[in-house]
């Protein structure tokens, strides 16, 4: 379909809750589709959420079998609408870089375990277990659904947010 | 818009950024990056400004020779424009930490086996820490690595480094996963 320009903080929309989808029409489909194009055309993205790309609904895509972390342990691509992380566990600490925040990286301590509940393209019901940095790759595109970036999560900016060097 | 690398040094006092950064908002300078810390008594400050029309390091400079008289010392450089390009830095980022007790060449030995390697050291600090009886020395680097030298291979350099200075290092990954 398209691939779309990613927004960058601060533009107050990556700042929105999301709405959630209705009703899964065309507009759904088209608007998952150029999430997976924007995110395979970056070519070192993992996920993207709606917001994003300038949609206020409910929906991210994540892959991270095509990443050196994620590859040996991953549920391929996931297309996720309305999407409800209904348990977790365990701590990890990555440190984070996001496209709508180009300049800094952040630690952040996320759930090493979680379980997500979410409408698929398809329109079935699923639940995955997801751990380890695929569990991180989904919890930071789900943190953009409520208007959160990764600079909400770190608890330091002295020893938590790195600038990128360049 | 001209680029200047602007360096100010001095003992270190209240005051110091305050009389810097007056006499670049005076001027109509912009901050485009910048560090400054504190090392041994003394005050750092790094940056890089621009103008939008001053177009002469010497004049430029002119402007803070009044700091001398403050006990600061100020250098000015001009970027070339083809020079002021970011440059991207590409590559797996690692953190090595060198500590052990202080001998002449460690900063130095860690340095070559690096750049011998095309390894790119994009942040360094060193400090002298330990009693005066028995100083030690701890240094922390973070260094981009080539696509030629993977963390097994800088690891074996390292650890061979290791046994001769009797010191201890260690490598972590602190490359950003990218959401």
């Amino acid at each position: 379909m398209a691939i779309c320009e990613i927004l960058i903080y601060p533009d107050e929309r990556l700042k929105t809750v999301c709405a959630p989808v209705a009703t899964l029409d065309a507009t759904v489909d088209a608007l998952i589709q150029n999430l997976v194009d924007t995110m395979l055309a970056s070519g070192h993205s993992v996920g993207v959420a709606a917001p994003q790309i300038g949609d206020l609904r409910r929906v991210a895509v994540v892959d991270v079998s095509r990443s050196k972390l994620g590859r040996d342990n991953h549920h391929g691509l996931l297309t996720m609408i309305n999407p409800e992380i209904i348990s977790r566990s365990g701590q990890k600490v990555m440190r984070e870089g996001c496209m709508s925040v180009p300049d800094y990286t952040g630690n952040v301590t996320r759930s090493e375990e979680i379980v997500v509940e979410f409408r698929d393209r398809d329109g079935s019901e699923r639940v995955i277990h997801a751990t380890g940095f695929e569990a991180v790759a989904i919890q930071h595109e789900l943190d953009h659904l409520d208007g959160f970036l990764f600079l909400d999560r770190v608890s330091s900016l002295k020893t938590d947010v790195f600038r990128r060097k360049g | 818009m001209p680029h200047y690398a602007l360096t100010i040094i001095g003992r270190d006092r209240p005051g110091i950024v305050t009389e810097v950064t007056e006499i670049l908002f005076k001027l109509g300078c912009n901050i485009a990056d910048s560090s400054s810390t504190l090392l041994g008594g003394q005050y750092a400050m790094i940056q890089i400004i621009s103008h939008p029309s001053i177009d002469s390091t010497e004049e430029l400079a002119a402007a803070f020779a009044p700091l001398e008289a403050s006990g600061l010392s100020a250098f000015v450089r001009r970027i070339e424009p083809e020079k002021l390009q970011k440059q991207s830095i590409g590559g797996e980022i690692y953190m090595i930490s060198v500590y052990g007790s202080d001998k002449p060449g460690i900063v130095y030995r860690v340095a070559k086996e690096l750049s011998e390697r095309q390894v790119n050291i994009t942040d360094l600090n060193t400090k002298l820490v330990g009693s005066e009886a028995r100083p030690v020395y701890v240094m922390m680097l973070e260094a981009v690595l080539p696509e030629s030298i993977d963390e097994a291979e800088l690891t074996r350099v390292l650890m061979a480094l290791q046994g001769e200075l009797q010191v201890d290092i260690t490598i972590r990954s602190i490359t950003p996963v990218e959401l």
